[in-house]
């Protein structure tokens, strides 16, 4: 019923702008209608989307029978209005309030009268470039400030110079900061507060010392910047100045694109010069709606495409050296190499950020000319059935979308860290918080989230699956259900102190969540990965369908789940995974089994298929001793027995040592494809810019071998195909479907013990932070800066327990090994809890395989000597 | 410290931006100055962001960011004063005890504040040193009115 969104009847109303008159919606401001009309009024301090604000008054119009003027931005039109945007005395007094901003600003580059002519005479007869004439502003050409002289013909300054002579901040992560360029109009303060809710920027000091600025004016990560842009993308001057691209000059073409670097999809604009792109972010003069992304999706893309270190050629090991040979000589290479391989031997290891239309042609290339079923995708979570079991559930109860997220009226969260995850999915929750809709968190530790709760409960490490059956329980005693057998167990045998023990809570703290959420007509149910990336994740998933119901149904409170990666979902869903064809159709079973030998014209394998991490673990004689890895991943020192291995990168990595052969791959910006999204729609991305060198999307290389080895069935012009061929077998459109019985899922336990040698539990973050497999910190230098991985953060209670002290080294142990890190004291953690963000190589002290089997592993932290 | 400061945010509704500026005055008038603790413990308890609450604090000149010294100047730089060479003064105090406005001096002899007009421009330039009054102060005076206070 809340779905129903009801429209209200918006009353029309007539009024005039410069003589025109129209019909606008009763409500909307005088700057909206102008601009629905296409009639220009300056403006600068004014944010599409964002509270009304009306500090610059450049905007002011003449309101016929109204006194003096009134700001376009803030002013609501009423019926009959007769508004003049454009008279000699309006012009005078906004010439006169920019006069006044400019007297702040260094202002050669607006006023000059030889402006025009500069570049002409600027050459130097030098055998470098240098920078001759007046303008030393990195977005010369696409500066507002520039739009305004124009506008308002502004010829010149007559108030003194009040230059600021500010220390330019250079080494702020990602931009610069040169505040002598700011014009205080607040549009920066406001997006970082009002949009992202981040709190980082606040006006600080009064009168003509005025600045944006933190609290004490430490650094912005120091302040909790959480670097996405969106002030770099607002600011109409260079103050707020990205490092990439800077100086390159105004973009020749911006194109619409999808980000992929995790499901939520964002939509991103990316501008290019050339076949270089320039940065992510506004078309140039369109900065004052700019499309909301996350630090990965507007800092990544230029940094990891235009890298130094990217390769453009094969890559041949001869002798342990890497020759460059061409490309149909690897194409031949490999295809005769891999007639050897054929069966349970071959490995296939894709990425989740990969498209639709690439894991496709993996798992075909994979299980029709290879004979093997072992293809999975980079990290996959340890429940098996867990993406199939999410699939059968979105079928019935579609994902609510991420604009719905604050229709319930309570948003329960857990095991989510969706602001470093799915910021953009943060981003709808803090809104709804700061809306006033209720947000409970429950979690492993108190993290940025929980600022933006109503009720935020801690549970252990590890102990989520507890957490949620004691949820359960209270739910059914609020509501005098009876409950199930395998929780009503759970109640009775163990004593209660115990479990609290044990699950890091209290009992009245599940009481009061249960009866905040009974109380609720409708919630959304937003499950991270804390819950996803664990073996018992499908018991817990079973737990909160089953809460969901309790709680007044599946289809009034929906389950949004945060996969990782931008395309976990479609991946599995076209058949990258051991047990799975596309439409998660069963390897084993015989009608699937027939239909798809059928449609790939083949015999298909009947052996059981691996998971990535099982692969890794069984590289051995009469194991997988070939294996092709598409993009990057963790140099497991298993690798080393391999006979034969392919990769498919954008770089050399440490992994590639253990290679044969490595071919240059195509970004996303590069190639065309499709993701699933979190919202479970389809979307596309499509190339900004050519690829460099001979680097070739996934399909197109499995094409080729394919047709090396003599195989037919792969004769694919372009991605599109590939898409058409997918279409043909699987419902992308996603027609509903029953889910399962009425009755509650039942659950089983298995149990995570915490031990006397290993006291501490380590929570251990999933690294979203790759490219393909690829770390960004390892390429990015300021994203290293700002990710602090392979620290380890501790509690102050813990770090009591030790001589070292904040910033000092401590030794951590687990079973697979022991290492020096870093240690950090870091608030929100309760007891022996210890956090940290591994990096690859990091790793092997967490699993024997690929990666950590849940987010936490008992460990021990001692002094090194 | 920890203590006084949570008895007086008890007293104000969490989660309240409104609240920010009668806690920020009782925080003030509690320890004299306005702590980066302080701070933070308010940004917790209201949830407002840090970077908000000072830009608050610096705004308004009551607050201060120092402990108070034992003696507090205050150098007027209101219109009369200011044209009376009430900066002129200040540049000299400055340079004597070696702080600027919102400072406080390492052994917390002084601290420094400027304010705007203190109702008796007629005395301009005027100083003062917690509750007297310097009239038509200048520079060469500083070192004598400063040595009647310890
Ligand atoms: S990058 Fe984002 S979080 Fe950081 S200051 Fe800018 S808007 Fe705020
Ligand atoms: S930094 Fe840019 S956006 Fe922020 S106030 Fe200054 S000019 Fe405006
Ligand atoms: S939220 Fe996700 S999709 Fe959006 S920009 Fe960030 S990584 Fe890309
Ligand atoms: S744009 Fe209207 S007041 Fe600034
Ligand atoms: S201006 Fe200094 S006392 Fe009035």
């Amino acid at each position: 019923m809340t779905e129903v969104i009801e429209k209200k009847k918006i009353k029309k109303i007539s009024i005039t702008i410069d003589g025109k008159s129209m019909m606008v919606s009763e409500g909307i401001t005088i700057l909206e209608a102008a601009r629905k009309a296409g009639i220009y009024i300056p403006t600068l301090c004014y944010l599409d989307n964002l509270p009304h604000y009306g500090g610059c008054r450049l905007c002011m119009v003449e309101i016929k029978n109204s006194k003096g003027y009134q700001t376009a931005c803030t002013t609501p039109v009423c019926q009959g209005m007769e508004i003049i945007t454009k008279t000699a005395d309006l012009q005078i007094l906004r010439r006169d309030i920019l006069e006044l901003i400019l007297s702040e600003h260094t202002f050669t580059c607006l006023i000059c009268k030889d402006k025009n002519d500069c570049s002409e005479y600027m050459h130097s007869t030098r055998k470098v470039g240098v920078t001759t004439g007046c303008n030393f502003c990195t977005r010369n050409g696409d500066c507002e400030l520039q739009d305004l002289v124009e506008y308002l013909e502004l010829k010149d300054v007559r108030f003194p110079i009040a230059y600021r002579g500010l220390e330019p901040v250079k080494d702020n992560p990602f931009y610069e900061l040169d505040y002598n360029l700011c014009v205080l109009c607040g549009r920066c303060v406001r997006i970082c507060n009002e949009e992202r809710n981040s709190g980082v920027l606040a006006f600080v000091q009064r009168g003509n010392a005025t600045l944006v600025g933190t609290a004490f004016l430490e650094s912005q990560k120091d302040a909790g910047c959480e670097y996405c842009g969106a002030c770099v993308d607002v600011c109409p001057t260079g103050s707020i100045a990205e490092k990439m691209g800077s100086w390159v000059g105004c973009p020749d073409n911006s194109t619409i694109t999808t980000c992929v670097l995790c499901p939520v999809g964002c939509k991103m604009n990316v501008n290019s010069k050339g076949n270089r792109i320039i940065n992510v972010g506004p078309e140039p003069g369109k900065r004052t709606a700019p499309l909301q992304l996350c630090v990965r999706g507007k800092f990544v893309p230029g940094d990891i495409v235009h890298h130094p270190d990217r390769i453009n050629k094969p890559l041949l090991k001869k002798e342990n050296r890497w020759v460059e040979i061409a490309w149909d000589d690897a194409i031949r290479y490999i295809a005769r190499n891999l007639e050897k391989y054929k069966g349970s031997q071959f490995g296939m290891i894709g990425s989740a950020q990969d498209s639709i239309e690439n894991n496709y042609i993996l798992q075909k290339f994979t299980r029709k000319v290879m004979k093997s079923n072992n293809v999975d995708l980079l990290f996959s979570y340890p429940g098996k059935n867990l993406l199939k079991k999410i699939h059968e559930y979105y079928n019935a109860f579609p994902p609510i979308g991420l604009n719905k997220i604050e229709s319930a009226d309570t948003i329960f969260v857990i095991g989510s860290q969706a602001y470093s995850s799915h910021p953009i999915v943060e981003n709808r929750i803090r809104k709804a918080y700061k809306n006033g809709k209720q947000v409970v968190v429950a979690h492993t530790h108190n993290n940025r989230t929980a600022d933006f709760s109503n009720l935020f409960v801690n549970f252990n490490p590890g102990k989520e699956y507890s957490f949620l059956s004691m949820l359960m329980a209270y739910i059914s005693v609020v509501l005098k259900k009876r409950l199930p057998d395998s929780v009503r167990e759970l109640l009775e045998n163990s004593n209660q102190r115990k479990l609290e023990r044990i699950g890091g809570f209290r009992m009245e703290e599940i009481e009061q969540f249960a009866r905040t959420l009974v109380k609720s007509r409708k919630i959304n149910i937003i499950v991270g990965e804390w819950i996803l990336r664990s073996p018992e994740s499908e018991n817990s998933f079973n737990l909160l369908i089953n809460i969901s119901r309790l709680l007044g149904g599946l289809e009034n409170n929906r389950v949004l789940f945060l996969l990782d990666e931008g395309n976990r979902y479609g991946g599995t869903l076209v058949g990258i995974h051991p047990d799975y064809f596309a439409g998660f159709a069963r390897v084993h079973n015989r009608v699937d089994h027939n239909k798809w030998a059928g449609l790939w014209n083949t015999k298909l394998p009947h052996q059981k298929g691996l998971s990535a991490n099982e692969m890794i673990k069984n590289i051995s004689n009469d194991g997988i001793r070939a294996l092709f890895v598409m993009g990057d991943m963790p140099p497991h020192k298993n690798l080393a027995d391999l006979e034969f291995m392919v990769q498919q990168n954008m770089f050399l990595s440490q992994t590639s040592d253990y290679a044969n052969i490595v071919l240059p791959l195509c970004s996303f910006t590069e190639t065309e494809g499709h993701i699933i999204d979190v919202e479970r729609s389809l979307k596309k991305f499509t190339p900004v810019i050519k690829p460099p060198g001979l680097a070739r999307p996934a399909w197109a290389t499995m094409q080729e071998i394919a047709e090396g080895m003599r195989q037919d069935g792969f004769g694919y012009k372009r991605a599109n195909m590939i898409l058409s061929e997918i279409k043909s077998v699987i419902d992308l459109s996603f027609s509903t479907a029953e889910f399962e019985s009425k009755r509650l899922m039942s659950v089983n336990r298995t149990e995570h013990r915490k031990s006397n040698k290993f006291p501490v539990q380590v929570i251990i973050e999933p690294n979203h932070f790759h490219y393909m497999g690829n770390l960004l910190s390892a390429l990015i230098p300021d994203m290293k800066a700002i990710r602090e991985e392979s620290v380890l953060f501790v509690s102050e209670k813990l770090l009591r327990d030790l001589t070292a002290r904040d910033g000092e080294k401590v030794r951590l142990i687990t079973t697979f090994g022991k290492k020096v890190f870093k240690v950090k004291i870091m608030s929100g953690l309760n007891g022996k809890a210890a956090y940290i963000k591994p990096t690859w190589d990091d790793l092997p002290l967490f699993s024997d395989g690929l990666s950590p089997e849940r987010c936490v592993v008992n460990a021990k932290i001692e002094d090194v000597d | 410290m920890a203590d006084s400061l949570n008895n007086l945010l008890s007293k104000y509704p969490q989660n309240d931006e409104g609240s920010l500026i009668p806690v920020l005055q009782q925080t003030q008038g509690l320890y004299g100055y306005i702590s980066k603790e302080a701070i933070e413990k308010i940004s917790s308890y209201l949830r407002v962001s840090r970077s908000t609450i000072f830009g608050v604090t610096s705004f308004y000149s009551q607050f201060r960011f120092n402990p108070p010294g034992r003696n507090s100047i205050k150098i007027c730089l209101g219109t009369a004063c200011h044209v009376q060479g009430g900066d002129f003064l200040l540049n000299a105090l400055q340079l004597e005890i070696g702080i600027e406005p919102g400072q406080t001096t390492e052994d917390k002899r002084f601290d420094l504040t400027r304010v705007a007009c203190l109702g008796c421009c007629a005395l301009a330039p005027v100083m003062m040193v917690n509750n007297d009054i310097h009239s038509r102060m200048s520079v060469i005076k500083i070192r004598e009115v400063l040595k009647k206070y310890e």
